[in-house]
């Protein structure tokens, strides 16, 4: 009889087939590599795709309509949830899983996680990893016994770990004489420079956008604290590296990891590049913790991946299984071994995996502190602007004054165009 | 009684049977495109919110004279044709006369110099983007060794046009090399000697001689090279993003913003279509000039 049920009952979706659409990292490399597991276990066949997180957008947009999709999950990323939540079946219509089961978004995820999918009063999909800032520190500067008493004869506090962005430019500057760079801002033409004017603005106490009604939005940054944050910035990145002006993923992580920067912000999946000591001459000296604060709060960005499910799939029932293994405890256990940064509470707060990736903990922090980018429909023209004038504010082509009004009439101007 | 239209029908069908294929796939990848897009210009036509579609008429287009990202774009684009080909014309006319002559290890100079042609443009655009990194780049370190202070290149607005236009230089100047040599090897010798004998100095036979032969051969390459630096993209892309700022956001590169990033398909292929006219209005003049010439 056993034999006869386990015959009846394995793989449940047998002659199933999916199309998978997600990000090209090394977590999802993990996935494919025990796609074979999940395959022989459900009998859905996963036909697994993956593109640079610039692509996948546009892949996305072009493969799925209201009525047709090429793909039967997709991930997007954060700021676009909004976007594509007019093609997406609401986390509440997924149905429930054969052989894993449907994840708890407030029970089983950490606190906040799910928020990055949340879109009018619905879940949009199912979050698969804790993304927020995390802020890397230099722990052998800190503790350098001569750098402590000379910073403390010459500022009147001990150096130390910086809690906000005052005790960060103090100890920057006095880095700058024994040729360290206190600094290493990200300012390439790219998403990731409204991640830090998003970043600054809120420590500052002030936001871009501001949801009144259902479909009305105002512009609501407030002038005097934008161009304090954006002027900070500045003053910060007059201790970064040369190049400074133009610095994204693909040169930030080498400097710190040559030992040249004291401290920078980083997404938790390029953490493990910084701990490699192959790579990184810093490995293990780096302390994880949340961003200094603004004289408002610390508010580390958030940029949640989601798995989501397009309306038009016809294979709702395997697609949601899928997404239910990748989130299981059993399946992420052993992502975290390839630089997850798990989304489930129970896997990034267990002392094991604590101990063995010490950052999880400062992950915890900054979630729960996380700001999101502002959600509206039609991010990517706003943060354009965002971007647009926060590098020409930061790299001094026009004044902060300037750079903050431009930032507020453009944003403004889209409101107008899509009739907001 | 088979009649003289049908005969002529008759007449016609091989050639027709011959050309039919070509015709079928210029129909199929080139004429269904451009009049979906050219139908599309006239409609509101979000790719993510079907309900936002709807017909807009000559709004696009109205919009688009609105949008001064629009005409800062046309301008660098404009501004990159105006700079880049003259001055891949004026090297590739001076390297090809001096190579129009036989010496030790000619042939294969020319072919050497034909190389960067082939690289693929968005190889040559993250080249030229590692050159150019202040701290670690091939031309920045022989910049700093000649006294010129360490600069973020691609983080200044000129700089950065300057050097996106400098790496089109770089990778296009030996296609006009190529063009105009083959231009210059067709000039009878007997031209040049009887000048000589004449005593016709250097820039006498160029201005006089030369360039007027080579004329139609300069048309053709300058038209070629117009027609692709229209569509300059990826080397672009690679290597700013468009940015500093808008500084090297050229017309193709707004029009892949408005499509692929805001989503905008009906306002992106209006101005599909403003560029498609810029450049069939440049190409029809210069192939009537060059017809002309030829007749003349």
């Amino acid at each position: 009889m056993l034999l006869i049920s386990t015959f009846l009952f394995s793989q449940p979706y047998k002659g199933s087939t999916i199309k998978v659409l997600v990000w090209d990292e090394t977590l999802t490399n993990a996935v494919e590599s025990k796609l074979k597991e999940f395959e022989k276990e459900t009998g859905i066949k996963v036909i697994f795709e993956k593109l640079p997180t610039s692509a996948i957008l546009e892949k996305t947009a072009l493969s799925v309509s209201a009525d047709k999709t090429d793909y039967d999950l997709v991930a997007i990323d954060e700021p676009f949830i909004p976007q594509m939540s007019l093609l997406l079946t609401p986390y509440s219509e997924w149905p429930e899983g054969k052989i894993y089961s449907k994840i708890d978004l407030e029970r089983d995820l950490i606190p906040g996680v799910a928020e990055g999918c949340f879109w009018e009063e619905q879940y949009m999909g199912l979050p698969v990893n804790a993304n927020s800032y995390i802020w890397l520190t230099r722990k052998d500067i800190v503790n350098n016994e001569q750098y402590q008493k000379e910073f403390m004869q010459k500022y009147g506090y001990e150096l130390d770990i910086p809690q906000t962005f005052d005790q960060l430019l103090d100890i920057s500057e006095y880095l700058s004489t024994k040729g360290i760079y206190g600094f290493a801002p990200f300012t390439k033409n790219m998403e990731g420079a409204t991640c830090e004017a998003i970043f600054m603005f809120e420590s500052y106490g002030t936001n871009v956008l501001k949801q009144v009604s259902e479909h009305d939005f105002e512009v609501v940054l407030d002038r005097e604290k934008a161009v304090e944050a954006l002027k900070m910035y500045k003053e910060l990145c007059k201790f970064s590296p040369p190049g400074w002006q133009d610095m994204g993923y693909a040169e930030r992580v080498p400097v710190f990891n040559q030992g040249k920067v004291f401290s920078m912000f980083q997404w938790p999946a390029i953490v493990p590049d910084h701990e490699d000591s192959d790579q990184s001459v810093v490995a293990g000296k780096i302390y994880y913790g949340a961003p200094p604060a603004g004289p408002a709060r610390r508010a580390p960005i958030r940029g949640i991946w989601t798995l989501a499910i397009p309306k038009a799939s016809k294979n709702k029932e395997a697609a949601a299984e899928f997404a239910y293994w990748w989130s299981s405890y059993s399946t992420e256990k052993q992502l975290i071994e390839a630089g997850l940064t798990p989304a489930r509470k129970d896997l990034l707060l267990h002392p094991r995996y604590i101990e063995q990736n010490p950052y999880f903990i400062a992950i915890f922090a900054s979630i729960i502190d996380s700001v999101s980018r502002p959600r509206i429909e039609k991010y990517a023209e706003v943060s354009e602007i965002i971007k647009v004038n926060w590098l020409a504010g930061v790299t001094g082509r026009v004044t902060p004054e300037v750079a903050v009004d431009n930032i507020i009439k453009g944003v403004n101007e889209v409101l107008v165009k899509y009739g907001y | 009684m088979v009649t003289k239209k049908e005969r002529r029908m008759g007449e016609k069908s091989p050639v027709l049977y011959f050309i039919m294929p070509a015709l079928i796939l210029v129909a199929v990848i080139l004429i269904f495109p451009l009049l979906f897009a050219f139908g599309i210009s006239f409609f509101n036509w979000d790719l993510i919110d079907e309900s936002a579609r709807g017909f807009a008429g000559f709004a696009n287009f109205v919009n688009i004279f609105k949008d001064k990202d629009f005409w800062h774009a046309l301008f660098l684009q404009l501004g990159f044709i105006f700079i880049a080909i003259p001055i891949e014309a004026v090297i590739g006319f001076f390297v090809a006369m001096l190579l129009n002559r036989e010496f030790k290890g000619v042939k294969v100079i020319r072919s050497l110099l034909l190389l960067p042609v082939f690289v693929l443009p968005v190889l040559s655009g993250l080249t030229w983007r590692l050159m150019l990194q202040p701290e670690y780049g091939a031309i920045s370190f022989l910049l700093t060794k000649i006294g010129v202070s360490q600069t973020t290149w691609l983080a200044r607005p000129a700089t950065a046009y300057a050097a996106v236009i400098i790496q089109d230089i770089w990778r296009m100047w030996p296609f006009m090399f190529m063009f105009l040599y083959s231009g210059l090897i067709n000039i009878p010798p007997s031209l040049i000697e009887a000048a000589d004998l004449d005593g016709a100095g250097f820039w006498d036979k160029v201005f006089k001689i030369i360039l007027p032969l080579l004329k139609p051969t300069f048309t053709t390459a300058i038209l070629l090279r117009l027609i692709d630096a229209l569509r300059i993209f990826s080397e672009v892309f690679v290597m700013t993003e468009g940015g500093p700022g808008n500084a090297t956001t050229l017309l193709s590169l707004y029009i892949y913003k408005q499509a692929f990033r805001y989503f905008n398909i009906g306002y992106a292929s209006a101005m599909g279509i403003i560029l498609t006219i810029i450049s069939l209005t440049i190409a029809i003049f210069l192939v009537r000039k060059n017809m002309t010439m030829e007749n003349a």
